[in-house]
């Protein structure tokens, strides 16, 4: 079966202004002409098949929306190429919406105002959805989701959870190829992000869509992904199977405690006690990185508790950006 | 079928223009308050000419050009230059660039609700109060079928230049003083604010030359003209038209241009 996105050694750059400090600096900046090139995708390629799942992660400020960017056709690669579903995003833009649904989960695309069908009802025309695909749509959503109550509403007053069911639900109203769905549930409680991720799991499975799914939460990537595609400072870090990183980092937990007097100091200590595992200190929490393989939890714990006083604690599985941090500090082979 | 789907953005436009009541109400008791203005400064304008005729134009005439001037403004007035500003800013530009339609059509249609729900709730009723208060200063006939033609050049006329100042937000990324500059220029020059007669011979075959007073002087002279010379007429309907073409057509480069700058280098 042929990639429905195929991405080819492509690179974004980007060129911002040097800005200087103060106002002597900010004046001399209305003409200054001193640009520096940033690099914010560097040479990715990756080739994803109709009714994939990728997730597609790494930290804030990676080039993750950048990539997305020139997917939907908004950016242009600086070098490189992109083919969705076999034409060039950017070239014709008005043709690749066609195909494509977006959810950004800090806005909306629906109409505010509106009740949630009347946003339907518009989208319908603006993507020339004929009757029988709508409707077929519409029987859809009705046996997924109880879409009843939401329809009658005004977006404007929904909450946070139902707007973001509500947009993806517009998202695959046009029966797209690809939707993107970037952070779809940030700040949603548990029990709406699971209702979110089965809703997006059977949409994928009933109309074999493919979905491109960047989030900070790895439950989301958990429930959804088999593939997942690591970048982090414009580059490619990892492309594979999720399994495959779990074994890799799946017996690390983080265990947080908090002890009176200078973290700091104490995290150094702490550092020097354990000399296998990676201890850091914020204002709050001392963070050690366990390897259950090399120690369980609860020793680390007691040893910790035998030379200080814990005063708070927490365990914690190890997150998105320890994995990313953890991969770029010793690589995955 | 294209129209439907821009049809289909005119009547959520109307849908939603009709949510907020309470918006239009205000409009209307702010147009009060600002015709009571304009009534007394033109009266003191005329006591102190001490003629009854100033430029060619009795107080009266001036009184129901202004009222109409107003009521147009309120149903032409598309505020183009905060929404693209505004989505530019928030970053929700994206969203609009990802339909499939281009963004000037979708935003133009978008605000077609506007432009029917605005007509039939402050100019309709204005046209009407003025025409029945003054007895046949408004001639009603032949001239009312061109003032339609007249205002529709002028609604595309107004939104290429709100695209075009908006398109400028691109580069600045602020809305608010360009707004106010555009706004100002746009409704001096125009004659919305004062009778383009008023003005210094010199300074008014410039602003003849200008495209701003095919917005609001043409259609209102033709409005107002009860026995209009068809060769005005048509000079003026060619003029507009003329204009109408022109700055569509430079507002859909200058947007190209700079959506290809956005595109290249990031918004």
């Amino acid at each position: 079966m042929p990639a429905i996105i195929e991405i080819k050694d492509v690179t974004k750059e980007f060129k911002v202004l040097n800005r200087r400090e103060g106002l002597k600096g900010s004046i001399k900046d209305l003409f200054s002409r001193d640009y520096k090139t940033v690099r914010a995708v560097d040479s990715i390629s990756m080739s994803i098949e109709q009714g994939e799942i990728v997730g597609y992660l790494g930290p804030n400020g990676a080039g993750k929306s950048t990539t997305i960017k020139m997917m939907t056709g908004v950016l242009e690669p600086t070098e490189g190429q992109i083919l969705v579903d076999g034409a060039a995003p950017y070239k014709n833009r008005e043709r690749n919406a066609q195909k494509i649904g977006v959810v950004f989960g800090q806005r909306s695309q629906l109409w505010w105002a509106l009740p949630l069908i009347e946003s339907f009802r518009l989208l319908k025309d603006i993507y020339r959805i004929s009757d029988e695909q709508y409707d077929g749509m519409m029987k859809l959503y009705g046996s997924l989701v109880d879409i009843e109550p939401l329809l009658h509403k005004p977006v404007r007053q929904m909450s946070l959870g139902q707007r973001t069911l509500s947009d993806i639900l517009a998202a695959f109203l046009h029966d797209p190829k690809i939707v993107f769905l970037d952070e779809p549930t940030i700040g949603l409680d548990v029990s709406m992000k699971a209702k979110i991720r089965t809703l997006i799991h059977a949409l994928n499975k009933e109309k074999n869509t493919t979905v491109i799914l960047t989030t900070h939460d790895m439950g989301d990537v958990d429930a959804l992904c088999r593939r997942i595609v690591i970048i982090d400072k414009g580059k490619m870090l990892y492309d594979n199977d999720i399994e495959h990183l779990k074994g890799f980092f799946g017996s690390y937990r983080t265990l947080k405690i908090r002890i009176d007097g200078d973290m700091k100091e104490i995290a150094e200590s702490i550092q020097k006690e354990l000399p296998d595992f990676s201890v850091s200190a914020d204002d709050e929490w001392i963070s050690v990185l366990v390897d259950e393989e090399k120690a369980k939890v609860i020793d680390v714990l007691g040893r910790l508790q035998s030379s200080c006083k814990i005063k708070d604690m927490q365990l914690e599985e190890i997150s998105t950006e320890e994995v990313i941090k953890k991969i770029y500090e010793e690589g995955v082979s | 079928m294209k129209l439907k789907r821009y049809l289909a953005l005119t009547r959520a436009g109307i849908i939603e223009a009709l949510q907020f009541r309470l918006g239009s109400f205000v409009i209307v008791v702010g147009n009060l308050l600002y015709l009571i203005v304009v009534y007394f400064l033109w009266k003191a304008i005329y006591a102190s000419a001490g003629t009854k005729v100033v430029n060619g134009m009795t107080f009266s005439d001036t009184l129901i050009y202004l009222v109409l001037a107003t009521a147009l403004f309120n149903f032409m007035e598309m505020y183009a230059v905060w929404e693209i500003g505004r989505a530019i800013q928030s970053g929700k530009i994206v969203l609009d660039l990802l339909k499939p339609m281009k963004y000037r059509t979708y935003l133009f249609w978008s605000y077609s609700g506007s432009f029917v729900t605005n007509f039939f709730m402050t100019f309709l009723p204005t046209f009407i109060v003025v025409t029945a208060v003054t007895h046949g200063a408004v001639h009603l006939g032949l001239n009312l079928l061109c003032f339609v033609i007249s205002v529709v050049m002028a609604i595309i006329i107004n939104y290429s230049i709100d695209f075009i100042v908006g398109t400028i937000c691109l580069y600045t990324e602020s809305i608010w003083g360009i707004n106010i500059m555009k706004q100002v220029i746009v409704l001096l020059l125009s004659g919305a604010t004062i009778p383009l007669a008023f003005f210094p011979d010199g300074f008014r075959r410039a602003v003849e030359c200008l495209p701003f007073q095919s917005i609001y002087n043409a259609p209102l002279s033709i409005l107002l003209d009860a026995d209009p010379e068809p060769k005005k007429l048509v000079t003026t309907l060619g003029i507009q038209l003329i204009w109408c073409v022109v700055m569509t057509v430079i507002s859909k480069l200058f947007w190209k241009a700079s959506l290809r700058r956005i595109t290249v280098n990031g918004g």
